[in-house]
């Protein structure tokens, strides 16, 4: 059977929609969400009511916890005074617009979900805020995999798709015993263990202006990276009629992320 | 061998200055430079007088007088000396030679004292490179003076690369000296027939303590240019007094501290 998933809509509701569209008409009718329902689009409202109607199951995004609990990211997540100060702009205005309804809803996401041997989060199974990047070490990303318990791991954040096979995968451990003098090698082979990034709907970064997301099909487990195009210009118009940062729409139109990538990407928030 | 008195004539962003910084710089004697307000048409806007070209030019070029701060009584003509005047214009003197100076210009010029030998414009004269002149029938010009500020530097790089890219209308010519906390002035210069920004350290570093206090403002020339939203954009990306600190703070540590050329 075929699923869907679809993760960092962004308030983008033209891009979801478009996304939606696509996934309904091949026919595909289970859908999970990696969660960033919210942050830096014009439609946080929209967004949410949409994927509470269509009852997407849905984890929840760094965007999702930051304006539930009432936080910003913290500055390190930044990588620049200015991007930080547009993400201030972004969530306030993102926390003023949004309903109570659809904050508790926001609210009550899981962190992660499981079904059977895959396991969906939106940063790493450590952190909403963890990114995994294609080139992450090998061994800190099978780590992630393992950790998980799953065969194949379902992630978002980075607004990059990619599917990163981690095969011949091996540990190997020296222990030393305080008692003994030789050292003990033990090797662990691991079984082919599989990350799966299925992009942004409502933020690219690949490069284009087009939504991404992931169609999985759990018989003969082929991913399937797609690219919608969508009314980008509606988008912009409605940030720019929301008052949002005109930049913003800007840097939409031209596949550029809302705010910069993080120089230090794999840096995980601490607070 | 007498004085030489040039007149350097061209459109924004043609090279007028690089060329009279390589003249200068190849120049054995004494070395002077002046830059005169140009006259544009209605729909030509020149840029507000600038000081990026003498701060430019004399960090190159220590030794270099700049006329416009010495009064015409002062200046002195020695037989070694080359004077080079750059004019901003935009379109081609209707005459050849010192005849298609601009009866304005020769005023101005009057004040200094100056009378030119040499009258050459980009773009015409084959002295000047010819390669990178555009011709621009409609331009607007916005000058931000950044006197005494600093930008935080990554800011500093997503705001040039969305300036020069189109976020703000569209910039023909941009050029630029910012401070950044580590003490550099950077000079920044981008024209849209070239490829690639020019980013270039000034020789001279102040020390990381408070606010530099020499020249520091960016130009733009282009199209559909929406000043408010540049300016509010620096805004957001220039250090406060407390961060500003903290940068300097670590640069201060004798363990960590560059040499300073002044």
């Amino acid at each position: 059977m075929k699923h869907a998933v679809i993760s960092c809509l962004h308030a983008n509701l033209s891009a979801v929609e478009a996304v939606l569209g696509d996934i309904d008409r091949q026919g595909i009718e289970t859908i999970t969400c990696l969660g960033d329902l919210v942050g830096y689009g014009p439609q946080p409202n929209e967004v949410v009511e949409l994927i509470r109607d269509r009852e997407i199951e849905t984890c929840q995004g760094c965007w999702d916890e930051d304006i539930i609990d009432g936080l910003d990211a913290c500055d390190c997540s930044y990588p620049s005074q200015l991007a930080e100060r547009r993400g201030h702009i972004a969530h306030q205005w993102t926390t003023e617009k949004l309903t109570y309804g659809n904050k508790q809803f926001l609210a009550s996401l899981p962190t992660s979900i499981r079904r059977g041997r895959s396991f969906f989060v939106h940063g790493s199974p450590n952190s909403q805020h963890e990114y995994l990047l294609p080139d992450m070490d090998a061994f800190a990303a099978l780590e992630r995999v393992e950790m998980s318990g799953a065969d194949t791991l379902f992630c978002g954040h980075t607004h990059f798709p990619y599917v990163r096979e981690l095969g011949n995968g091996s540990i190997r451990v020296n222990i030393k015993n305080a008692s003994d003098r030789e050292r003990e090698v033990k090797e662990m082979t691991l079984p082919i263990r599989r990350i799966v990034n299925v992009g942004s709907v409502g933020e690219p970064r690949h490069g284009g202006v087009n939504a991404t997301y992931v169609i999985y099909d759990d018989i003969n487990s082929d991913v399937e990276i797609r690219e919608v195009a969508y009314d980008i210009d509606r988008t912009c118009k409605a940030i720019i009629d929301a008052g949002l940062p005109h930049v913003f729409a800007w840097r939409l139109s031209n596949g550029f992320e809302f705010a910069e990538l993080a120089e230090d990407a794999s840096h995980v928030c601490e607070r | 061998m007498g004085s030489n008195t040039w007149l350097i004539s061209g459109s924004p962003g043609c090279g007028k200055t690089n060329w009279i910084l390589n003249n200068l710089i190849s120049h054995k004697g004494s070395c002077c430079f002046l830059r005169l307000s140009g006259y544009g048409d209605i729909d030509q806007q020149q840029v507000a007088s600038t000081d990026i070209d003498y701060a430019f030019l004399k960090d190159q070029i220590p030794q270099l007088i700049d006329l416009s701060r010495s009064s015409a009584d002062s200046i002195s003509h020695q037989d070694d000396s080359l004077i080079l005047i750059e004019l901003p214009q935009f379109r081609i003197p209707k005459e050849l030679g010192l005849a298609g100076i601009d009866p304005r210009i020769i005023k101005q010029l009057a004040t200094f004292n100056l009378e030119p030998d040499k009258y050459l414009h980009f773009g015409r004269d084959m002295e000047l490179p010819i390669n990178d002149t555009l011709n621009f029938n409609q331009i607007e010009s916005c000058r931000f003076k950044l006197h005494r500020n600093v930008w935080d530097p990554p800011s500093l790089n997503t705001f040039w690369f969305e300036l020069v890219n189109g976020a703000y209308g569209d910039v023909y010519r941009a050029k630029a000296l910012m401070n950044i906390p580590d003490g550099r002035s950077m000079f920044f210069n981008w024209i849209v027939s070239q490829k690639g920004s020019q980013f270039l350290p000034l020789n001279t570093v102040s020390p990381p303590s408070g606010r530099p206090t020499r020249i520091s403002e960016l130009v733009v020339q282009g199209k559909n240019l929406d000043s408010v939203r540049i300016e509010s954009t620096i805004q957001l990306c220039l250090l406060n007094d407390s961060v500003l600190e903290l940068h300097q703070a670590s640069l201060r540590d004798p363990q960590m501290q560059p040499s300073y050329s002044t």
